[in-house]
């Protein structure tokens, strides 16, 4: 008897993408910002579009997952593999979180709010990792409420363009041309 | 059920912000007798006599250049300036060597006071874009990527 898997190999595949597409991000699109947080803009961006194409409980997390191993090997980051593994990981867990509670993956209040509790697991993982070894996380320097405003701000941001792109997809019928791929 | 579940992930939200503000408020005080953390000490001779905050640097005047190695720019504030905020002029002769390190870098460069003076040299801190200080320069032994001590932790200031 064949056994139903729980994400298929298209699904997989897309979301394998998406996970490149954040490292891909991470390294290219750099904003001329000095504040904490703000590549969660387009990384937020495209974990809650994963979240949306590959609607299950999961595909968040397999992004983070798949990401942080991509990060971790090619060396990004500045406090060594696990940090970076762990803050990618973080970012898939906590929109996965926030998605299983609140459903609708296409809300854009919903995609708001999933990005930035999502863009808040990485911003714990780099303040716990700080404050247990005594790194000299960059946020800590800046002032740490004004780290977590600018997590929580850029999430947003990263969240309501995800939101707008699974809208704009939507419209296109990338939907439509999804399922007949399924 | 929705609103209701929003209103939880609104909550949840406030709640990290709260305890980890919290938590490193109380770090922050259980530290306050020694170097607050984030900041950078400074040890003349090997005795601790400041420690700058970001907003030591706020007061300071801003300084850029253009690397060499990759043509980006640089931009932040002099390491004249910020010693000179802690350190009379008149203990710092020409030969006076400033160290600067990073202990998570395991990294560290060697400077004179002579060099750290001379504008032309642009020795100077760099705020890195996760927020903490990255020592550059036009000096030659200190012009590129692999030379340059990012996430400055310490500096010390030795008499020749």
């Amino acid at each position: 008897m064949k056994k139903d898997r729980y994400f298929s190999t298209f699904q997989i595949i897309l979301l394998a993408l998406f996970a490149a597409l954040v490292v891909v991000a991470k390294i290219a699109l750099r904003l001329p910002l000095q504040l904490s947080g703000h590549s969660g803009i387009f990384w937020m961006a495209i974990v809650i579009t994963a979240a949306g194409v590959v609607p299950k409980p999961g595909a968040a997390s397999l992004v983070g997952v798949t990401s942080g191993l991509i990060a971790a090997f090619l060396g990004l980051g500045d406090f060594g593999m696990l940090n970076t593994f762990l803050s990618y990981t973080a970012v898939g867990l906590g929109t996965d979180l926030a998605l299983l509670l609140l459903c609708d993956r296409e809300n854009l209040l919903v995609t708001t709010l999933a990005a930035v509790l999502g863009h808040l697991g990485k911003f714990l993982v780099k303040w716990g990792l700080g404050t247990l070894t005594g790194a000299p996380v960059g946020f800590i320097a800046l002032g740490l409420a004004k780290a977590f405003a600018g997590y929580v701000v850029f999430g947003a941001l990263g969240g309501l363009l995800g939101g707008l792109t699974l809208k704009a997809l939507r419209k296109a019928g990338f939907f439509a041309y999804l399922a007949e791929k399924r | 059920m929705t609103k209701g579940r929003i209103i939880l992930i609104i909550g949840i939200i406030i709640l990290i912000g709260g305890l980890v503000i919290g938590i490193d408020l109380l770090r922050r005080r259980a530290q306050e007798s020694s170097i607050p953390p984030g900041s950078v000490p400074i040890y003349v001779d090997g005795k601790l006599v400041a420690a700058f905050t970001p907003d030591d640097l706020e007061q300071l005047e801003k300084v850029s250049f253009v690397d060499a190695e990759e043509g980006k720019t640089q931009e932040g504030w002099m390491l004249r300036d910020v010693l000179l905020l802690h350190i009379a002029k008149a203990d710092l002769s020409s030969e006076t060597r400033i160290t600067v390190s990073s202990s998570s870098r395991d990294k560290s460069v060697q400077v004179t006071w002579a060099e750290v003076r001379d504008a032309d040299n642009m020795v100077m801190f760099d705020l890195a874009n996760k927020g903490t200080l990255k020592l550059v320069s036009k000096l030659e032994r200190l012009d590129v990527r692999d030379e340059w001590v990012q996430d400055v932790d310490k500096i010390e200031v030795n008499a020749p």
